[in-house]
């Protein structure tokens, strides 16, 4: 009968284990750099806000020919109707992410998508009027996933150190 | 606090409601205004026709006392800011406000230089184009509309005028209304719509919170209660839980009766020995 050389003795867990906790620490580290991606995202929406509160005079006016070029802007009611469409969506999407307990996230991606619609209504002339609800979509579509990013982050750092405590108990751990 | 069942089940809906409603009600708020500044030019430009037609004859009579008479009347009516009439030059010649009467107006001022602009002054522009909003020298925010007096057949043809044929524009009215009761109108909806918001937002998170503390977490509390009280040894009957809960409710309350009864058993055994 084959038996394995190593019967009787004592299985190697340490390197297991301290695979395993550079994995926990590195999935703990990934978490808070999510939490601090939303953060900046929340940050650099902020930032553009407070330039287009001022109708983007930091920035020098487009010129007649690049005006000619980009064509006419859209009129406000169809950037306010896709507005509109824009923050429903968005809305719908985290509220399931949260119901399925998806990690996922917009993110940035969110800041972009704001900063066009100041853009369109800067271009279109119409900016000083639809300011704010540009700002309440971003402040609300921000909020709700700045909410479901830290509950998920927490609630996954929280599983990771359990695992860390764990395998700091076993032979093998730090002790 | 903000990871509890309660908060992860209220801020989601609180924060998606309101800021839909904020998003929806600034929307309405922007396009209303936009309609209602425009109906407001629509009318005053209709005024300046009016105004145009009903100083024809007086015109062409070149009566200009009359000329007066009906721009000062018209300048007293409540909310009329302004109402003069200048030449193709910027000479003010008649004018409700009789100190300005004889002026020269700068052609790079608002409201000239829309059709100003160019070499070649335009004859014609939209209604939006020919409106201009400011404050006036007594303070009072004004939307003022320049309406163009063309030349017409009778103008060229009377024999006490001396127009040509090819000039287009004889002069241009300008007429000047408050913005006052816009701006009243808009801030009475703006007040409603706030109300309409805070009202929104009471009910649907008042009626998600009253909801889930009837169904959820009360039922939850209870049979909280009733497994601490069952660890500590008091036996007692399951509390009437509401239908979502009430599987889990039927397992516990298994659950419980085997512990109890091993409970009995054992307390007899020890009777027993």
């Amino acid at each position: 009968m084959n038996r394995p050389t190593n019967e009787g003795r004592m299985p190697d867990f340490g390197e297991k284990n301290a695979r395993l906790r550079e994995d926990t620490l590195a999935n703990i580290r990934k978490l808070r750099n999510t939490l601090t991606k939303e953060l900046i995202s929340i940050a650099l929406f902020l930032l553009l806000s407070i330039v287009a509160l001022d109708n983007f005079s930091v920035f020098p006016s487009l010129s007649e020919p690049i005006r000619a070029a980009l064509g006419r802007p859209p009129a406000a009611n169809m950037i306010s109707a896709v507005l509109l469409l824009y923050v429903f969506s968005a809305i719908i999407l985290i509220l399931a992410r949260m119901m399925s307990g998806s990690g996922r996230y917009g993110g940035v991606a969110h800041v972009g998508y704001l900063a066009g619609f100041y853009i369109f209504y800067h271009l279109s002339g119409k900016l000083p009027e639809n300011f704010w609800a540009v700002f309440a979509s971003g402040a609300t579509v921000l909020g709700l996933e700045s909410y479901h990013v830290w509950l998920y982050c927490s609630e996954e750092i929280e599983k990771e150190r359990e695992t860390l405590a764990f395998l700091n108990n076993k032979p093998g751990g730090r002790e | 606090m903000l990871k509890s069942l309660t908060a992860r089940a209220i801020i989601p809906v609180t924060v998606s409601v309101t800021g839909f409603v904020v998003v929806c009600c600034v929307l309405l708020y922007s396009i209303m205004k936009t309609d209602m500044t425009g109906d407001m030019i629509a009318y005053e430009t209709s005024q300046a026709g009016i105004i145009v037609k009903s100083t024809r004859y007086a015109m062409l009579h070149d009566d200009r006392e009359s000329l007066a008479n009906i721009i000062d009347n018209i300048g007293t009516q409540e909310n009329v800011e302004h109402v003069r009439i200048f030449n193709k030059k910027g000479l003010i010649m008649f004018s409700s406000n009789h100190n300005e009467t004889g002026r020269l107006l700068d052609k790079n001022a608002a409201g000239c230089i829309e059709c100003h602009s160019g070499p070649v002054p335009s004859a014609t522009l939209g209604d939006m184009k020919q409106a201009r909003r400011f404050i006036n020298a007594k303070g009072r925010d004004v939307i003022a509309i320049t309406a163009p007096i063309h030349n017409e057949p009778g103008c060229y043809q009377a024999a006490c005028h001396v127009h040509t044929a090819e000039e287009k524009i004889l002069g241009t009215l300008d007429i000047g209304l408050s913005a006052a009761p816009l701006v009243n109108n808009l801030a009475v909806m703006r007040n409603r719509m706030v109300i309409f918001s805070l009202m929104v937002l009471l009910v649907t998170v008042g009626g998600v919170a009253a909801l889930l503390k009837r169904y959820v977490f009360v039922p939850l509390r209870l049979l909280a209660d009733f497994t601490e009280k069952t660890i500590n040894g008091i036996e007692q009957e399951i509390p009437p839980c509401g239908t979502e809960i009430e599987k889990l409710a039927g397992n516990i309350r298994h659950i419980v009766g085997e512990l109890n009864s091993l409970r009995r058993e054992k307390a007899r055994w020890k009777k027993e020995e």
